[in-house]
């Protein structure tokens, strides 16, 4: 029991995080939570379904262009339900924007892909069993996308150059970082981790459409209690949700698992409303 | 020149008589209009797109042969796209504005039942193929019928098949958490401690989970010695079957015939997993011990290959259920005629109408008219041309 709990906690814990970094990477370059996170996670998964499975596509080959098709979708994102609303973030017009959009891909896909969960690709040929690839696939993308982020926040120019957006994107603007330019490769990044995150973890979710909005929902629990924009704190909350939600499923069971997993988010954000590892805000006035 | 008044109504009432003699020979020409609800598009749509088949070729079938007293059949279709709202409308439409004769469908019980009491407050008879119990009623929808079988008959197969073929006495029931799958299990489950079957394990489990291992867990260490989903989710229940498989538990799995479909098989890990599922089925349309049909049944087969009607994406109950339909409407008109109280009253007393999907019969009292035994369970394994091999236990 407790080796199912921790292999497939942590491994649906590690999608969780995987969404929760796409969240953080579309806020700190735009203050917008954009709620097609979910969506790009699902996309992950059909792309990858789409052009392995059906298209009969090398696995590398599959791979690349179902991450690619996470980057455009991230700057249509940014295109068309980020930009138009920058002007009005206090009215909280990306919610409506990002909803939007979100509902209309995942139309789009029910109608074009299928109504019906479709099989995910194995990835490897390798006999299934115990601690298989399906559990492994999930946890090794979010070790390489959190020392990638790592690398490329602390050692390249351009991490630089996202950190200082995310600071404050007036003063960056001011300095001469092209903070269009920026924002949009934000969202390419984003869309490429929120992809990668319904890849690597498309044989345990299957090609399904409605995991849009699980991934939505499910996703922004480990921002609201790591901490709005905190990479550290959404990773360590994902794992502790995914763990705690797959406990709650052995302990207690059917739907009630899902009541006891939000009875406990509920009470962390009583008693930590800025989220276990969030800073509180000090506005200067 | 001028008319005058007397000229003017002299003229109307020529016309009004000349129109009136014409209208008998014009009307035995008319096509009858029936309308026609499937969900040919839309999550829900692969009952519909199967029953259509039958549909055309049955409508086909009788217009050749003369149609109803020298009239066609005509189908009005408004695709519902598995939406009641959509459904409503175009119910509204088929009854206001093409003022059918009667309405075959919807397909899906949700859309039906937002538009059964529709078309009863429109005086429209209704025949519809949807199992959630409460879509016929002979007081509150008098017009309203069901040929095919109720939510109730499909549970009692599946139910009947557990404990009395089986002879499995403790019993795990799981669902979805859709409305389908909560109250599915919340009407076995006593119909199951009726027969003396204990109920070790009973559960409504959210269908995106992807992991059902503890519910399995749950069930094994119960004691449970036949598994009963009920869902319509393809991803639901194949997580069941590749749990069990991973398990190696020996132990059969027993419910609704979602278990048997494509969508399902396409999701198991391994296509050994398949054996030992049994889902719902409908014995007419089953190979029987041998793997033979019945006449009519190969009959029907050799109709369809004739028209080169494709079997391979669909299921062979789906298309017989479209195609009994409007050869059992066209039944009623040929007997009593196109009015809505004749044809009422014709089904009313209808007695084992010959279907290929099975024979039909309806009382004044009685609108759900499929037989309880023919409601059968089979090897989800054994699909072959649409139809499936009765489960181990119906004998020949």
């Amino acid at each position: 029991m407790v080796e199912s709990i921790v292999s497939t906690g942590v491994a649906i814990g590690c999608i969780y995080a995987l969404i929760a970094i796409t969240y953080n990477v579309m806020f700190s370059a735009s203050r917008v939570f954009s709620f097609t996170a979910g969506t790009l996670g699902m996309l992950g998964g059909v792309l990858g379904s789409l052009f392995i499975a059906r298209m009969g596509m090398p696995v590398a080959i599959g791979f690349l262009l179902a991450l690619a098709g996470g980057a455009v979708l991230g700057i249509v994102t940014e295109i068309v339900a980020v930009r138009p609303v920058l002007k009005s973030l206090d009215q909280h017009l990306y919610v409506l924007s990002t909803l939007a959009l979100a509902l209309m891909i995942q139309q789009f896909t029910a109608i074009e892909w299928s109504t019906e969960p479709q099989p995910f690709p194995r990835l490897f040929d390798i006999a299934r069993g115990g601690f298989d690839q399906q559990f492994w696939l999930p946890m090794l993308a979010c070790t390489l996308v959190i020392v990638g982020l790592e690398l490329l926040y602390r050692h390249t120019l351009i991490g630089h150059a996202f950190l200082a957006v995310a600071e404050d994107n007036f003063a960056a603007r001011a300095l001469g970082l092209p903070e269009r330019s920026l924002r949009m490769a934000s969202f390419a990044l984003a869309g490429v981790i929120g992809a990668l995150a319904g890849f690597a973890g498309g044989e345990m979710l299957l090609a399904f459409f409605a995991n849009a909005p699980m991934l939505t929902f499910y996703g922004f629990v480990p921002v609201a209690l790591g901490g709005m924009g905190n990479n550290r704190g959404a990773v360590v909350a994902g794992l502790l949700l995914g763990l705690f939600q797959q406990a709650a499923n052995f302990l207690v069971g059917g739907i009630f698992a899902s009541v006891v997993v939000f009875t406990m988010f509920i009470i962390v954000l009583l008693a930590r409303p800025e989220g276990l590892a969030g800073a509180t805000f000090q506005r200067r006035v | 020149m001028a008319i005058t008044r007397r000229q003017a109504l002299v003229s109307a009432g020529a016309a009004a008589l000349v129109s009136g003699l014409g209208k008998p020979a014009i009307a035995a020409k008319e096509p009858i209009l029936i309308g026609y609800l499937p969900a040919l598009t839309g999550p829900s749509s692969s009952t519909g797109v199967g029953i259509n088949r039958g549909i055309q070729l049955a409508v086909q079938e009788i217009n050749a042969a003369g149609g109803v007293d020298g009239r066609q059949l005509e189908l009005i279709t408004r695709d519902t796209q598995s939406d009641p709202t959509k459904a409503v409308n175009g119910a509204a439409e088929l009854t206001h504005g093409q003022k059918v004769s009667v309405v075959f469908g919807p397909v899906n019980s949700g859309e039906s039942l937002a538009v059964v009491p529709l078309l009863a407050r429109a005086n429209t008879p209704q025949i519809h193929p949807c199992w959630v119990d409460t879509l016929t009623d002979p007081k509150k929808y008098p017009m309203c019928f069901r040929n095919a079988p109720t939510n109730q008959q499909i549970g009692g197969a599946a139910n009947r098949y557990v404990v009395e073929v089986l002879k499995r006495k403790k019993v795990a029931v799981i669902s979805d958490t859709t409305g389908y799958g909560t109250a599915s299990v919340n009407a076995y489950v006593p119909m199951l401690k009726g027969m003396g079957a204990d109920v070790v394990y009973q559960g409504n489990v959210d269908a995106a989970n992807p992991d059902l291992k503890p519910e399995l867990l749950r069930m094994q260490s119960a004691g449970a010695e036949a598994i009963m989903p009920w869902s319509v989710n393809a991803g639901f229940l194949s997580r069941i079957i590749n749990t069990r498989g991973q398990m190696g538990w020996d132990v059969p799995i027993v419910g609704q015939t979602t278990l048997g479909s494509g969508q399902t098989q396409a999701l198991l890990e391994k296509p050994d997993y398949w054996a030992k599922v049994y889902p719902n089925n409908f014995r007419p349309v089953c190979y029987a011990a041998g793997g033979k049909l019945s006449d009519r049944t190969n009959a029907f087969l050799d109709r369809l290959k004739n028209a080169k009607i494709d079997m391979r994406d669909t299921l062979l109950w789906w298309i017989a259920l479209g195609y009994d339909s409007p050869r059992m409407i066209a039944e009623a008109m040929k007997n009593v005629g196109t009015e809505p109280e004749q044809i009422v009253g014709y089904l009313n007393k209808l007695k084992e109408f010959p279907g290929v999907y099975g024979d039909i019969a309806f009382t004044a009292d009685k609108h759900d008219g499929y037989p309880d035994n023919e409601v059968v369970m089979v090897e989800a394994n054994s699909l072959k041309d649409g139809a499936f091999s009765l489960a181990p236990g119906y004998g020949a």
